[in-house]
């Protein structure tokens, strides 16, 4: 074997391109006889009826190609997500998925809905143009909140956001799946969690709210799409699922998956908000309209707010019961979600809040209900967590009140009652596999100062005051058994012994390129520079579900490892055969194929891939020299768990408690990633999401105004954490744990970074002055509005 | 609609001289904008704000001077970027209140790009540098047709985002009094995170005899139509050694001066808490303790 | 006027160009150059994504402070410095020289802070990388050992969504250390 390449902090394999600026974003093609497509958007209203459109003068303008509205594309209905195509269809019925988006709208359900499109020469003519567009519009209720929505729905006549949903109610658990609506279990006599409150020594009772983020992904949505003369349709997108939107567009436009083409280009970041389709059914309609020339269609960032989805916003209501020693007895809880205008992930986020519910601790009964209707908002989708980062907001502050309350360690209840092997992990039925959890709070413990630091933070007087929170969290590798999770792999042995592989692996800058690349150097024993991965284009690519639920590595790993390992075989039969040996006898290293104990009985690789596939006849003999037939590995793969990773995190904050401000001083997130492929990318990935975590919890939330028209849609006034914003942040990340499943041990992290953060700043905040939050962000209007009515607790 | 990747299509005149600028905005009145280092103008283009006419000082010579004299002072020429005055030394010993209001100023590039003037002439009322130069207390130098004049800081803003500048007029510079012996000034401001507009910022000057105020000057930006003066705490100063007392007397007084409102960034509701605190913690800023 | 003929140097070759007055320097490097190493990002000035060097007048800069055009080459500061190409008016940029992350390689060997963002692993999805590499080249030129505070302070304006800054702000200071000991 060669020197191993796992865990070894090697460059990434994209990075070069990226740094000197070749790397090529959806809106950096630039093509001939290209066209740009603007979607036309209703920015005045967020509930209204389209009137009457007009393009008279708009197709007088220089420049203009074509106009196109509500009739002159598709007219069917469609989901942005893939959902449709991971689960049974009768399991989506069940669930209540429907479509009910289209193209271009005659109604208004957000501000930013797609009125109509135009097509022209350069950007500013279709820019031009779209002002001249006169759209008249009705209002309609604006409906921002699940209780007006709800009210709404209920009335005879009221406003329906789609016959489908009546009520307005998007999405709850079914009843024939779920008993009592609630995804839990009943203790061991068959009390429900309800049942069981009467019993507990301490019941705690509260409702929190979660905010609507935003992604921010830095790149905005790009796209080209070219139907051309052959009759296909081409797009390049910064989707995160290529293989399924390529299926999605497919079904919308009613072509053939052979005249539809889909090339991911690199990704500029995603986070889940490219987790589905967005602006694609828009460029391809209007590529489609002009046979022959690419159309181009870049987002603006003021469009990103209002037209691609978010973070589910909602109330989560909480009902837990303890004995006196802290013993978990019920949980109850019920998130109402609000969905905003269209269905899209209406039953993903929600469900996946009670599922990691279910994972995290061991009640004898838990219930968790979820509810999500629509509003007058941008629509909800998926963002990195999935609705676990409303439940580290919301679970691990109950968790933390009632260890105050009774006087208990909250870092040692949390070790001693959080699932672990054996146990059920957020799917039923499912059981964790290992657990690093204990672990990863032992060195968060000591390296944060825990023990001295909550002694000393005791008793403080002054302006300033510090506290220390912690957090746990599970998470996921992939969404098996709940949903497909499939992965193709080619792995191509090239004439001079270098492997191309062919699979879709989307890499939103995450390090998942790199990870795969060394895993097939791993497997082959081959230099990484001998392996390259070809990825992005559908054309070559066999199937894969894309970037979601922090599954590339844990996945789509398994399917490069396979396909190697059949590339190897083959070589090693192929030596066999030349050595007149058995395969069980032999060893690669450094490509020279050897008889173990026996190295001077040995053949090249590179003279096998070469025979394989320049194969001569000897003239002399007239049989062929070496063995022919290219050797290429192949794997189709279906993952077998979902191997849940842990992780802790401390954070120590100050607040000032005459202005209300709060200083994150220092961050210490442990991760229990089982095994790290690449550990410079494991650590961005959680140096990352704690910046996104910080924000959920500090200082991110969509602004609206009454007519339910964002207030904040740009960077100005929508604030993030800068550079200097970011405490110290020390990431450790925990091997103690290898996954007995994953591929090499390894678990993922691709979303596990926000929830520590998430609920160990609330819980420090708690910690330092005694009142703990229960709406995020927590910003310093709210923290000294309860100082000045609450005073200060501690 | 607005684009924030395409402008809505202007004239652009790049003057070669004031005279020529005054003699543009003489003809256009207030058809133009003036732009320095484009970090307002063209932002205002891409929110739908936008001008027929843009008069661009880019090509006007000379006039990016920071230029410090312990007789007249300072002068801050009006395509002097924020980054010219953060990064001048005279400024930093002198006047850290204005120092610190240009240094912290949006960022590295657009303190590259725009200017203590602009800042000045587009009237916020959270301006960072307007907050400080109202404290520390100065002149805007303006050329007109009529020819030149000076309009002293404390009566250059009217009402909301409106100036004493008159559409045919252009401010071509800042002057400050060199500070007495004895007098010193800060600034400090509020905001969700570093990179932000204030939700409130303060700053003041304090000439001390001694221990006691001989005379005081405090600003407040972000809650009011225009940055203010809170002339009731500086009559509380006046005079006066700075003991709890007073500091306690003037966090009381501070809330009943201003009339702030809820806006994005925060509520009339915190910003009439924190204004008193704030007000005090730069007294105590700008003596050294 | 609606167009304007201006000379602009871009990575060290000389464009002449005739640009509509109300273009701004980051659609005419896009879109009428293909010069697509500058991204947009927010349009706004807040984002950084379309930071370019401004590279100012003196030996070896590639500035012509030849005549009063060139305002920023009378400044008191000799490094390049950022400025943001989508709130700059192309038709006030001419005779200035600007560098862009596809210049900064010399004959194929990436600039000092190029590779400290390589080895560091401080790049992800990479589309805040040409705008943040260029911001940390200027941090370096005004201060060759800049304090971690002094470079949190200067990467503000330039936002990454994807790693917390832990690895970028390590990469400026890898390279700060390269560079001083005159490595490369």
């Amino acid at each position: 074997m060669a020197e191993s390449v796992i865990g070894k902090r090697i460059p990434k394999v994209d990075s070069r391109e990226k740094v000197t600026g070749q790397a090529m974003y959806a809106g950096d093609y630039r093509m001939p006889g290209m066209y740009y497509g603007k979607v036309v958007r209703c920015w005045e209203y967020a509930s209204a009826k389209v009137k009457k459109l007009d393009f008279t003068e708009a197709l007088k303008m220089p420049g203009v190609v074509k106009i196109l509205g509500p009739d002159d594309v598709t007219k069917k209905p469609y989901n942005t997500t893939v959902m449709k195509l991971l689960v049974p269809e009768i399991f989506g019925e069940v669930f209540g998925e429907i479509a009910d988006l289209n193209i271009f709208n005659k109604i208004v359900k957000h501000q930013g809905d797609a009125i109509c499109g135009v097509i022209a020469r350069t950007e500013e003519a279709a820019e031009r143009a779209a002002d001249k567009i006169k759209v008249t519009y009705e209002p309609l209720p604006v409906l921002m909140t699940c209780e007006e929505s709800k009210a709404e729905g209920a009335k005879k006549n009221g406003y329906l956001f789609t016959p489908l949903k009546p009520g307005n109610k998007a999405f709850d658990l079914p009843a024939s799946f779920f008993p009592n609506q609630r995804y839990g279990w009943n203790d061991k006599d068959g009390k429900t969690a309800m049942e069981l409150f009467d019993k507990c020594d301490y019941v705690i009772e509260d409702t929190y709210y979660v905010p609507k983020q935003k992604q921010c992904q830095m790149e905005n949505h790009s796209y080209v799409a070219h139907y051309d003369e052959r009759g296909r349709l081409n797009i390049w997108t910064s989707t995160q699922m290529a293989k399924p939107v390529q299926v999605l567009i497919a079904e919308l436009f009613e072509l053939p998956l052979t005249r539809v083409r889909l090339v991911q280009t690199i990704v500029g970041g995603g986070f889940g908000v490219r987790l589905g389709m967005i602006g694609e059914p828009h460029c391809c309609a209007m590529a489609m309209a002009v046979p022959g020339h690419p159309v181009r269609m870049e987002f603006l960032r003021e469009e990103d707010w209002v037209a691609s989805e978010t973070r589910y916003p909602g109330h989560i209501w909480f009902k837990c019961g303890f004995k006196k020693d802290g013993s978990p007895i019920a949980l109850d809880s019920m998130y109402m979600a609000r969905k905003g205008g269209y269905y899209t992930h209406g039953s993903g986020p929600p469900f996946c809040f009670a599922a990691f519910i279910h994972g995290m601790y061991k009640w004898q009964a838990m219930g968790c209900q979820t509810e999500g209707y629509f509003t007058n908002e941008v629509p909800t989708g998926a963002y990195r967590g999935y609705g676990n980062p409303q439940l580290a907001f919301s679970g691990e502050q109950m968790i933390t009140r009632m260890c105050k309350e009774l006087g208990l360690d909250e870092l040692e209840w949390r070790k001693k009652w959080h699932k672990g092997i054996g146990d059920e992990t957020w799917l039923k039925g499912v059981t964790f596999a290992s657990d690093g959890l204990n672990d990863c709070l032992d060195v968060a413990a000591k390296e944060s100062g825990w023990y001295e630091k909550k002694k000393k933070y005791a008793k403080q007087t002054g302006v300033k005051r510090r506290g220390l929170g912690v957090s746990v969290m599970q998470h996921t590798s992939g969404a098996f058994p709940m949903l497909l999770e499939h992965s193709v792999c080619t792995a191509k042995l090239n004439e001079d012994c270098t492997v191309e592989l062919m699979q879709q692996i989307s890499d939103l800058g995450t390090g998942g390129h790199t990870a795969i690349t060394q895993m097939a150097a791993e497997t082959l024993g081959f230099p990484m520079e001998d392996i390259h991965l070809r990825s992005g284009d559908s054309d070559m690519c066999g199937f894969d579900i894309g970037a979601h639920a922090s599954r590339t590595v844990y996945c789509a790993g398994p399917a490069t490892i396979e396909a190697c390992e059949s590339v190897k075989k083959q070589l090693l039969e192929r030596a066999a055969q030349l050595l007149e040996a058995n395969v069980k006898d032999l060893q690669m290293k450094d490509k020279i194929i050897s008889v173990k104990g026996n190295p001077q009985k040995s053949i090249s690789a590179i003279k096998i891939a070469k025979e394989g596939v320049y194969n001569y006849i000897d003239a002399a003999t007239g049989k062929t020299i070496g063995i022919p037939g290219q050797i290429q590995g192949y794997s189709s793969f279906f993952a077998k768990h979902c191997s849940p990773p842990f992780g802790a995190c401390i954070s120590e904050v100050e607040v000032d408690t005459e202005t209300g401000e709060i200083k994150v001083l220092k961050l210490v997130n442990a991760h229990d990633i089982g095994k790290a492929i690449h550990p410079p990318s494991v650590e961005g990935q959680l140096e990352g999401g704690a910046q996104q975590g910080l924000g959920f919890v500090l200082t991110e939330e969509y602004a609206y105004d009454k007519m339910g028209r964002v207030l904040n849609n740009d960077f100005t006034d929508y604030k993030m954490l800068g550079p200097s914003d970011m405490p110290d942040a020390k990431i450790i990340l925990i091997e103690s744990a290898p996954d007995p499943i994953g591929p090499m041990g390894a678990k993922s992290c691709g979303e596990s970074a926000l929830m520590g953060p998430i609920g160990s700043v609330a819980n420090a905040i708690f910690d330092a002055i005694g009142i703990q939050f229960k709406e995020a962000p927590i910003t310093p209007e709210k923290v000294l509005k309860a100082i000045k009515e609450q005073g200060l607790q501690k | 609609m607005a684009s924030s990747r395409i402008l809505p299509e202007f004239e652009l005149l790049i003057p070669q001289s004031i005279k020529e600028a005054v003699d543009l905005l003489g003809k256009l009145k207030n058809k133009a904008s003036v732009m320095a280092g484009g970090t307002d103008v063209v932002i205002s283009c891409t929110k739908g704000f936008g001008s027929p006419n843009v008069i661009s000082l880019a090509e006007i010579p000379a006039l990016d001077y920071v230029e410090y004299d312990s007789k007249s002072g300072l002068r801050i020429g009006a395509m002097a970027t924020l980054q010219q005055v953060a990064d001048n030394a005279d400024v930093q010993k002198r006047y850290p209140a204005l120092w610190k209001s240009a240094a912290i100023n949006g960022t590295p590039q657009t303190r590259n790009m725009g200017t203590v003037v602009g800042n000045i002439m587009r009237a916020s009322p959270s301006g960072d540098c307007i907050c400080a130069i109202l404290a520390i207390g100065g002149k805007v130098v303006l050329r007109g047709s009529k020819g030149k004049r000076e309009v002293s800081i404390d009566d250059f803003y009217i009402k909301y985002r409106e100036t004493a500048c008159k559409s045919d007029e252009l401010a071509v510079e800042i002057k400050i009094p060199a500070p007495a012996a004895g007098s010193c000034n800060a600034f400090a401001r509020m905001t969700r995170t570093t990179l932000d507009l204030s939700k409130v910022n303060v700053a003041v000057r304090l000439d001390m005899s001694g221990k006691t105020v001989k005379e005081a000057r405090v600003a407040i930006g972000a809650v009011a139509p225009t940055t203010i003066r809170l002339k009731k705490v500086e009559a509380l100063l006046k005079g006066k050694q700075i003991t709890d007392d007073v500091l306690q007397k003037i966090v009381e007084t501070v809330p009943t001066e201003i009339k702030p409102i809820d806006d994005v960034r925060s509520t009339a509701e915190y910003r009439r808490d924190v204004a008193g605190i704030m007000v005090k913690r730069i007294i105590l800023e700008a003596l050294g303790k | 006027m609606k167009k304007r003929a201006i000379t602009l140097t871009i990575n060290g070759e000389e464009y002449n160009l005739n640009v509509p007055v109300h273009y701004t320097l980051l659609q005419v490097m896009r879109d009428q150059l293909n010069l697509t190493d500058v991204k947009y990002g927010c349009g706004r000035g807040e984002c950084g994504a379309c930071t370019v060097l401004l590279d100012v007048g003196k030996g070896g800069m590639q500035c012509k402070p030849t005549d009063k055009k060139t305002t920023y080459c009378t400044m008191s500061q000799s490094k390049r410095k950022p400025i943001l190409a989508c709130i700059a008016l192309a038709a006030t940029m001419d005779g200035k020289s600007i560098t862009t992350v596809a210049g900064l390689a010399q004959n194929g060997d990436l600039h000092p802070v190029q590779k400290a963002f390589v080895d560091e692993s401080a790049i992800q999805c990479g589309f805040c990388t040409p705008g943040m590499v260029l911001k940390a080249v200027s941090i370096l030129e005004k201060n060759p050992k800049p304090s971690e505070e002094e470079i949190r302070n200067g990467l503000e304006g330039n936002i990454c969504r994807c790693t917390g800054y832990v690895k970028i702000v390590k990469a400026v200071q890898v390279a700060s250390k390269k560079t001083a000991t005159g490595k490369r």
